[in-house]
């Protein structure tokens, strides 16, 4: 394994030994799990000049040997899977993502893997850092008294996810296929640490569903700022993929103007649903409860309700109760997904369902919500208004946020503990 | 009611703006990161360097400080920009640019200019308490514990404003001062804008001491730091410039009096050094007669805590970035060692170095603004070649005139530091 750092700047010979100058850059050609080395940028007296990799014979920490002695110079251009080491990738940021941070790259790792010379990895140790200040060797020495030695560390290249401003200078689109796979919460935490423009770059490459789930899970001052800085139609195609109540807690935190333009672009019914939501008090159960819920009337047997369900591919927050209302929609039962499981099917609901369930008014505050949720262990409560009409339900994860204190939620890593604005 | 349009126009499609939140706190929000380091320029050091100017040149130093913060404004301006253009702090896009090496030279820059400034705040909090009699190695080891309350998290957010209204007040008190001093306003006003002075080695120390603890090596750090932290957008380019330009008036306008106050008391009445705290305090005399040695004690005390709430952090914030390390008091401990070693580094020497016996504090406050000055330009090198990078700056790269004054801000600098070095190599 060689590292960039010690190939830079060696010579570069010609195959009769002759010096043509020093190794200036290398190129990767990026899409496989290994980038190969598809050339060489070198530093003559007077120029730049590239040389494909199939010129070179051997490449070490002694330098470059050539296997030819006809320089072609031809100016090098940059190539749309191209990237340069060392002007694109090192001393850059890049979110390891196994990790889930956003580190800097002090070095980076080829190795000769399938015959090839590729990019295996990025260097984000200690040891790294002293390799690329010259002082690795008084470092080890003085180390070797303190028995400490330097961090080694390094990123798989498959672990790593290479940002927009890195390569901005190569118009590569970054599919950030890795961070995709990250959960929200450790995806939000990335996004926290990016620079506006990458942050940018990441959510273009999700999809909205994607996105929204990113947003619930960070605080809402970082939620507002992520919202402002989409286009206000990917804003409101976002919006759609939250779930009401969130949709509705986000869009209450943005300015009239931009909540009438976004839940002007949103689809009508559930712009329909967020405006209904935003009429109630944010502490009420009105003003935490979600629009999405299952009911049924209690004329259906537990096989019809449970088909019903599958037609209706409810999220999951939502599945565990099924509401039972009658004809003017008021509810009058509910049923766990337990009970509706474990019922012959072809009973009818009514029979099996608890009457009379417990449910709270649209008005009522969000402390007695959480508390009827914690003394009787339920998952989410209905919410009904004067007429006892269901209108919403909250799940227990949204009286959470009403208990825990603000700021419990993601870290940021703020620098200064004053600048929260 | 919404709110007024801040900034330019935005690039590209118009992003959403402006939130119930963001109106509410609109002024507060981007009028932040130039008031609060125009505040923070006004610290121990800088009240005692403009003392020190005013006690031993009279009126003849007005006019650097006019032109020093007109250079100010230059410099403060880009970093701003340079945050709201990158959201990357300065040693960060060193890196970037220049490489490893060339960061690590500017954050030991950095840090070596910066442990003169917390040493300095910590002799301002030595300096303000022993006007009440409270010998410095206590006062050392309290400065130390209030650094580390103000510093963990989430106080000296709000205990910021109280440093901020301190300041106000004592500023408030040396205008006042200066007024019942019955200063020559004559001779300030021509002094203020018409340049001169002699090339002696004690004037060329105190030019360099003014131009460095105004225009910071921290700052520069700072400025772009809080600027990304406080996720400023590019369309708020104009509000921060406006946020710039009060925090450059308040160090500019306070400067200025505290000069004119020393010159009216002090110099006039042949007082040319300034040895203690006591001393310093003359120059409110005239409007606080005898209780004026408390009312610059509280002063000096607010001014070098508002500092300590600054400077370390900025210091080991910047450092940090140029290695890549996790920096910032949103981390635990564990998560960030560096960045908190750091800290406590700065801390724990600047209070070991307050324990030397018999430390003349005015002289030590002085020494770091002028250490402060001279590595300056390393910083400001770096950061006007930043500045003029399209391919960083984007939209936002600095316009022709920007650039211009800025490198002849520099250039400035760096034969002012060289004249220095020469004078006092020469004798």
């Amino acid at each position: 394994m060689i590292h960039l750092s010690q190939v830079i700047g060696r010579p570069v010979r010609d195959q009769n030994g002759e010096s043509i100058g020093k190794v200036a850059d290398l190129i990767v050609a990026v899409g496989e799990r290994y980038p190969p080395v598809t050339g060489l940028v070198i530093a003559t007296d007077r120029r730049k000049i590239f040389l494909p990799w199939s010129s070179v014979a051997t490449l070490d920490i002694s330098g470059a040997r050539l296997n030819t002695s006809q320089l072609d110079i031809t100016k090098f251009r940059q190539r749309q899977n191209e990237i340069l080491l060392k002007d694109n990738l090192l001393d850059k940021q890049i979110v390891d993502i196994d990790g889930r941070r956003v580190v800097r790259v002090n070095d980076v790792s080829l190795d000769e893997v399938e015959g090839s010379l590729r990019l295996v990895a990025v260097d984000v140790g200690a040891a790294g850092l002293l390799r690329r200040l010259g002082i690795e060797g008084p470092y080890r020495t003085l180390a070797r008294g303190l028995r400490r030695p330097a961090g080694e560390r390094y990123i798989d290249w498959e672990d790593v996810d290479p940002l927009e401003s890195t390569i901005e200078a190569v118009k590569l689109r970054v599919p950030h296929a890795g961070l995709a796979e990250l959960h929200p919460a450790d995806l939000a935490t990335i996004i926290d640490q990016l620079t506006p423009r990458d942050r940018a770059g990441l959510l273009a490459s999700l999809d909205d569903e994607a996105v929204a789930d990113v947003i619930e899970e960070m605080e809402p001052e970082s939620q507002v700022d992520v919202l402002e800085e989409l286009k206000p139609d990917r804003a409101a195609d976002i919006l759609e993929e939250m779930s009401p109540d969130d949709a509705a807690d986000l869009v209450a935190d943005l300015s009239d103007t931009a909540r009438a333009e976004i839940l002007s672009l949103m689809d009508k019914t559930e712009a329909e649903e967020v405006r209904e939501l935003l009429g109630y008090p944010e502490e009420t159960a009105g003003g935490i409860m979600t629009t999405e819920f299952i009911a049924v009337p209690a004329t259906l047997t537990a096989g019809q309700t449970i088909d019903r369900l599958r037609e209706l591919e409810p999220d999951a927050e939502t599945i565990y109760y099924v509401y039972v209302v009658d004809d003017e929609g008021r509810l009058v039962g509910v049923l766990s997904l337990r009970d509706l499981i474990v019922a012959r099917p072809d009973s009818p609901i009514g029979e099996v369902m608890i009457d009379e369930p417990v449910a709270v008014n649209l008005l009522d505050h969000q402390r007695e919500v959480a508390n009827l949720v914690a003394r009787y262990n339920l998952l989410a409560v209905p919410v009904v208004d004067d007429e006892g009409k269901l209108e919403g339900i909250v799940t227990v994860d949204d009286t959470l946020d009403s208990l825990l204190p603000v700021g419990w939620k993601s870290h940021l890593p703020k620098r200064f503990p004053g600048s929260a604005r | 009611m919404t709110a007024p349009p801040r900034g330019g126009g935005p690039v590209g499609p118009s992003p959403l703006r402006f939130g119930r939140r963001a109106r509410l706190a609109a002024v507060l929000a981007v009028l932040g990161p130039g008031i609060v380091s125009g505040f923070a320029d006004n610290d121990a050091g800088g009240i005692t360097t403009y003392s020190l100017a005013g006690a031993r040149f009279g009126y003849d130093l007005l006019w650097v400080i006019l032109v020093t913060q007109l250079a100010l404004f230059v410099t403060q301006e880009i970093g701003a920009r340079m945050g709201l253009a990158t959201g990357q702090g300065l040693t960060g896009l060193i890196r970037e640019r220049f490489g490893v090496r060339w960061a690590a030279f500017a954050a030991f820059t950095m840090i070596a200019a910066n442990l003169g400034s917390t040493v300095s705040e910590f002799a301002g909090i030595s300096a303000a308490l022993s006007l009440f009699g409270v010998p410095v190695p206590v006062s050392a080891m309290l400065a130390a514990v209030a650094v580390i309350t103000l510093i963990s998290q989430g106080s000296f957010g709000r205990v910021q404003y109280v440093f901020v209204i301190i300041g106000v007040v004592v500023s408030a008190a040396y205008i006042v001062s200066a007024v019942l001093s019955q200063p020559d306003w004559s001779i300030a006003a021509i002094s203020l804008v018409v340049p001169h002075g002699t090339l002696s080695g004690a004037y060329m120390l105190a030019v360099v001491g003014t131009v460095g603890t105004t225009i910071t090596p921290w700052g520069q750090g700072f400025i772009q730091a809080y600027v990304v932290d406080k996720r400023l957008r590019p369309e708020e380019l104009k509000a921060e410039r406006l946020d710039v330009l009060i925090g450059v008036l308040i160090t500019n306008v306070v400067a200025a009096f505290i000069v004119i106050a020393c010159a009216a008391t002090l110099w006039t009445s042949g007082q040319t050094d300034i040895a203690d705290a006591a001393q310093a305090a003359q120059a409110l005399g005239p409007l606080a007669g005898p209780v004026a040695s408390t009312l610059f004690a509280v002063g000096l005390l607010a001014a070098s805590l508002l500092g300590l709430g600054v400077v370390p952090l900025a210091s080991a914030y910047t450092a940090c970035e140029a290695f890549g390390w996790e920096q910032g008091v949103g981390w635990h401990w564990r998560e960030a060692p560096a960045f908190y070693g750091l800290l406590a580094f700065f801390i724990g020497f600047a209070a070991l170095f307050m324990l030397i016996p018999g430390l003349p504090l005015i002289q030590v406050m002085f020494s770091a603004q002028v250490l402060n000055g001279l590595l300056l330009p390393v910083i400001l090198v770096f950061v006007m070649l930043l500045a003029g990078d399209k391919r960083l700056m984007g939209s936002l790269v600095s316009g022709r005139i920007n650039l211009a004054l800025g490198w002849t801000v520099t250039a400035m600098l760096v034969v002012m530091s060289l004249v220095l070095v020469v004078t006092a190599v020469s004798g």
